[in-house]
């Protein structure tokens, strides 16, 4: 099959400039990570330093007001009192401490109202104030995370509203920050595990190539495991479909890693391949275009919902086939390398068949105007069957009519999928979610084999780590940071490692803060407070990487328990729950 | 576990139809768990259960810092009486004199006192917690846990406690996002029928066949582009199609997925505009806000506060300084009203999380979409990588 490919004038056209697109290609691929992802901290760094000149300008003068408001209540009492003492004819002990008692606790209610409400903090001195730079900057942070321990809370009016619009805009911007950094982890994480850790047991990497290299040499035997694989979607599409909009509301928010996610990565290849093909073979557009016109209206959910797998077929193949790029770079690499890069060979192969093909395809169509609302996104997508089936035409004549008529209905899903893509990835926590394509089918054989083989070649689907690794990590980075905020803040033992608990899951009581204790030296609290922020932005970035690491792993474990308890249907929802 | 307790059913399946059907019965149960009916309650029986639990822990366990406040404020009293009687002793009382001393007494005792207050004492003279932990309390606690809002108006004081709570919130919290994920989900579906049905006025034809128009005349621009993306990827599903030619179970069942999704493609694949979807979370916000802002007349509560309050809430931001029935300045409550307000409070958090879920859903879509528009646009335009 690949040798057609390379006789064919279009094919010959577009290996020549593989190199310089090549060159091409990376560079804009490396650009993008930098750009990215640099850009995108830096922004987040940018907006918390925003966010902190903001909310320190707009609450220290009322913090100062409170401070002077003090004096005024404790004057209070003591004119109680006096008066107190001067309508007493005589001074007697056991009617003074009742009455003493009484405005002390007046005092002390007067006192918490000023705390509670106005934030004072204890100090009376104005230019110890709790809205520094430092403590603005931990505020703002404390808010985007939403972490919210609340120990110094906005308390004018215009602080209120700046909260809610900064953690509107905030929120979402610091976890496609921390996603993307927990991607970057898991990435390098996973490398760090396989290459170097794993280096060392020589069994595994010699087991690994041999399986490899087999699998390579036969195309066949790629071919029989796609097939086979083409079986099992349909179980599995109607979960995806469930998932896709199925998200929890911190997860949604996660947009980021959908980007990286491995089918994504994958398509230039594919592109690159088929767009030769399909450039190769002259067209017979009109008679099937009828066909799969009137049969991808409807067919379009499916398409969507089978999509990753195709994805994953597409990418196996191409792994069998030349590879033109070297797919460890880019499994290695967390970044959108769009498919509209490759895509420029086909500009010309398929301009003109394409707008033929439309005309006939809108002619086709009775009940235009209702399908065309019915999809606003699809409807471009209709034509792509035409410029596929004369291969299939040329391949397959000796077909039957019922086979073709197989062919039709999955083409259109086909043609579909990469553009339609993004929503059931998109939607995911943490970066959870991205479909797992291999390892959730315990009852298919070739599959597991397959995903086997995925997973010791080290390309496409990333290699799990397990999962005790991971848990282990974060139990210890807990257990560190408990260690270490022991030590500084001189909590006990239970205290610290609850403390980091309640912080690293974004819950933050605000019962133990840092630097809110007895000490109010401005340059110890100015440290504890940076310790602190920089304790949690590298941990919850660590818990996105430990879940972006396990969650396959996990997801299939539970998918494999419900269906021996078989609550298939319930799949999906049990696939959320391991986050 | 699990898988080993299956295999016994399998093997004890012939012998005993008893105990079949009872696993069958646990099945339908746990799967019924797991589905949309079953996630509230379980989230639900699950927040009962953690507030019994924390109520048990928690509850009735001498509180160290009120003690001590309640103990500091009868010693500062008899130092009071004792500078009283020591001024009247030696000199005739005057008013300046006598205020300067309380006053450098009472500077003492507001030090103490917020050292007391950092310490966690909230100026309740409820020295066993009997009041903060009451079943409506601890009902708010383990929400504010599992949710991750985490208010910390209460918190766990004994270590006990604190183990618990660790342990409650690694178990709550994936439960929580589930459900989340669940009712979110379920919510979407129903709004996006709603929507297409109602707003985008599906059923008079003029309106539908100028959009359609307006949509065909768009795509057409970039068929051109287009094309060539969407036929590269078409001819390679040519190898795919081959394959499936001789796997004919797939397409079989493809077929029935495309009639199954007939209906329910136009309506699911309808887009909702991002103003919509914040339209319904700030009508919600604002909803709880009048709401809470009349429960909470009497502490104070101003309309921005309690927007402000609704809004850190179900962002899960949750910095407590607000809490609904809070019971610092407002004294003398009744327990009653308390208990109804957490309870509404807690139904309020849990349905509208999992609209601000739903809103997420919807919007990202959109914004997905639009953002995948404008890359194919700006690709067409420079017609190049």
């Amino acid at each position: 099959m690949s040798s057609r490919y390379r006789s064919d004038p279009e094919s010959l056209s577009y290996e020549k400039p593989s190199a310089c697109s090549n060159f091409l290609h990376y560079s804009w691929k490396t650009a993008r990570c930098i750009f990215s992802h640099v850009a995108l901290i830096s922004m987040v760094v940018s907006y918390c330093y925003l966010g902190a000149v903001t909310f320190e300008a707009l609450e220290v003068n009322h913090e100062k007001e409170v401070k002077k408001t003090i004096r005024h209540i404790r004057d209070n009492t003591t004119l109680f009192l006096w008066n107190f003492t001067q309508e007493m004819d005589a001074l007697k002990e056991d009617k003074f401490v009742p009455v003493a008692e009484k405005y002390l606790k007046e005092f002390e209610n007067s006192l918490l109202k000023s705390m509670a409400k106005d934030g004072w903090d204890g100090e009376e001195d104005p230019n110890k104030v709790q809205w520094t730079m430092a403590g603005a900057l931990f505020y703002s942070i404390v808010v985007i995370t939403t972490i919210g321990y609340g120990h110094i809370t906005p308390k004018t009016n215009w602080g209120k509203v700046v909260t809610i619009l900064y953690a509107i805009l905030g929120i979402p911007l610091m976890l496609l920050c921390l996603s993307n950094i927990g991607d970057i982890m898991a990435t390098s994480f996973r490398f760090l595990y396989w290459r170097v850790c794993c280096y060392v047991c020589q069994k595994r990497p010699k087991k690994r190539l041999q399986r490899g290299k087999s699998f390579r040499a036969s195309t066949r035997n790629e071919f029989k495991f796609t097939r086979s694989s083409s079986a099992g979607p349909l179980r599995r599409s109607l979960r995806v479909s469930g998932k896709s909009t199925d998200s929890g509301y911190g997860v949604s928010v996660s947009v980021g890693p959908s980007y990286h996610s491995d089918t994504e990565l994958r398509y230039p290849d594919e592109f690159q391949k088929t767009s030769s093909r399909s450039a190769s073979v002259p067209t017979r557009p009109n008679r099937f275009s009828e066909m799969s016109s009137t049969s991808s209206a409807k067919k379009q959910p499916t398409q969507q919902n089978h999509f990753p797998k195709q994805n994953s077929i597409t990418s196996r193949k191409k792994f069998s086939e030349t590879i033109p790029l070297d797919p460890m770079l880019i499994s290695d690499t967390p970044i959108l390398c769009n498919r509209y890069v490759i895509g420029k060979q086909d500009v010309l192969a398929n301009t003109i068949p394409g707008i033929t093909l439309r005309k006939t395809e809108f002619r086709n169509n009775v009940p235009q105007g209702r399908r065309a609302v019915s999809m606003p996104r699809s409807s471009n997508f209709l034509q792509p069957p035409r410029s596929y089936t004369p291969d299939s035409s040329t391949d397959k004549e000796d077909l039957d009519e019922p086979s073709r008529q197989h062919r039709r209905r999955i083409k259109p899903r086909r043609s579909r999928s990469p553009i339609h893509n993004p929503s059931p990835k998109m939607m995911t926590p943490l970066g959870y979610g991205q479909p797992n394509k291999y390892l959730d089918d315990p009852d298919s054989d070739e599959i597991d084999e397959y995903s086997s083989f995925y997973e010791s070649t080290g390309r496409g689907k990333p290699k799990p780590v397990p999962i005790w690794l991971c848990v282990l990590l974060v139990i210890s980075y807990i257990l560190a940071g408990a260690y270490l905020f022991k030590s500084w803040e001189g909590w006990d033992y239970l205290d610290s490692a609850y403390f980091c608990f309640i912080t690293l899951t974004t819950i933050g009581f605000g019962d133990l803060v840092p630097a809110k204790g007895v000490s109010q030296d401005r340059y110890y609290a100015t440290i504890s407070i940076a310790l602190c922020s920089l304790y949690l932005l590298f941990g919850i970035s660590l818990l996105a990487m430990s879940f972006n690491l396990v969650q396959e792993e996990v997801i299939s474990n539970v998918k494999s328990v419900a269906k021996t308890l078989g609550i298939i249907k319930a799949d999906s929802d049990d696939d959320s729950e391991n986050e | 576990m699990d898988r080993r307790k299956s295999f016994r059913r399998q093997s004890r399946r012939y012998r005993r139809p008893w105990l079949k059907k009872c696993k069958e019965f646990i099945r339908t149960f746990i799967a019924f768990m797991f589905s949309n009916v079953g996630i509230i309650g379980l989230v639900v029986g699950y927040t009962i259960a953690g507030s019994f639990i924390f109520q048990f822990l928690e509850r009735g366990k001498l509180i160290e810092v009120h003690v001590n406040a309640i103990g500091n404020r009868t010693l500062f009293a008899r130092k009071l009486w004792n500078l009283t009687m020591d001024l009247n002793v030696n000199v005739k009382l005057r008013e300046k004199e006598y205020r300067a001393l309380m006053d450098r007494e009472l500077i003492e005792f507001q030090k103490i006192f917020v050292n007391l207050t950092r310490k966690g004492f909230d100026g309740s003279d409820d020295i066993k917690g009997e009041k903060s932990w009451s079943f409506a309390g601890a009902f708010l606690f383990s929400l504010t846990v599992i949710t991750t809002i985490g208010y910390g108006n209460i918190w766990p004081r004994t270590p006990n406690g604190k183990i618990v709570s660790i342990v409650y919130a690694i178990i709550g919290m994936p439960l929580f996002l589930l459900y989340l994920s669940n009712i979110g989900d379920v919510m979407a579906r129903s709004f996006k029928w709603i929507y297409a049905n109602l707003c985008l006025c599906r059923w008079c034809p003029g309106v539908a066949k100028r959009r359609a128009e307006r949509r065909i005349r768009r795509d057409q621009q970039m068929n051109e582009y287009d094309s060539e993306n969407s036929s590269s990827s078409t001819s390679s599903a040519v190898v795919k199609l081959e394959i499936n030619a001789m796997g004919p179970r797939a397409s079989v069942v493809s077929e029935d997925l495309t009639a199954y999704s007939d209906e329910s493609y136009d309506v699911q694949n309808v887009t909702v505009p991002v103003t919509v979807c914040l339209m319904i979370m700030v009508g919600y916000i604002c909803g709880g806000a009048i709401l809470f802002c009349q429960w909470e007349y009497d502490s104070g509560w101003t309309f921005l506060d309690a927007s402000y309050f609704c809004f850190i809430s179900l962002s899960t931001i949750g910095f407590g300084d607000f809490v609904p029935g809070d019971k610092i300045y407002g004294q003398g409550k009744i327990e009653e009203i308390l208990e109804l307000k957490f309870v509404f409070c807690s139904m309020y958090l849990m349905l509208g999380m999992a609209l601000i879920a739903m809103c997420f859903n919807l919007m990202q879509e959109e914004v997905i979409h639009k953002i995948r528009s404008t890359i194919r646009t700006v690709k067409y335009i420079f017609r190049c990588r």
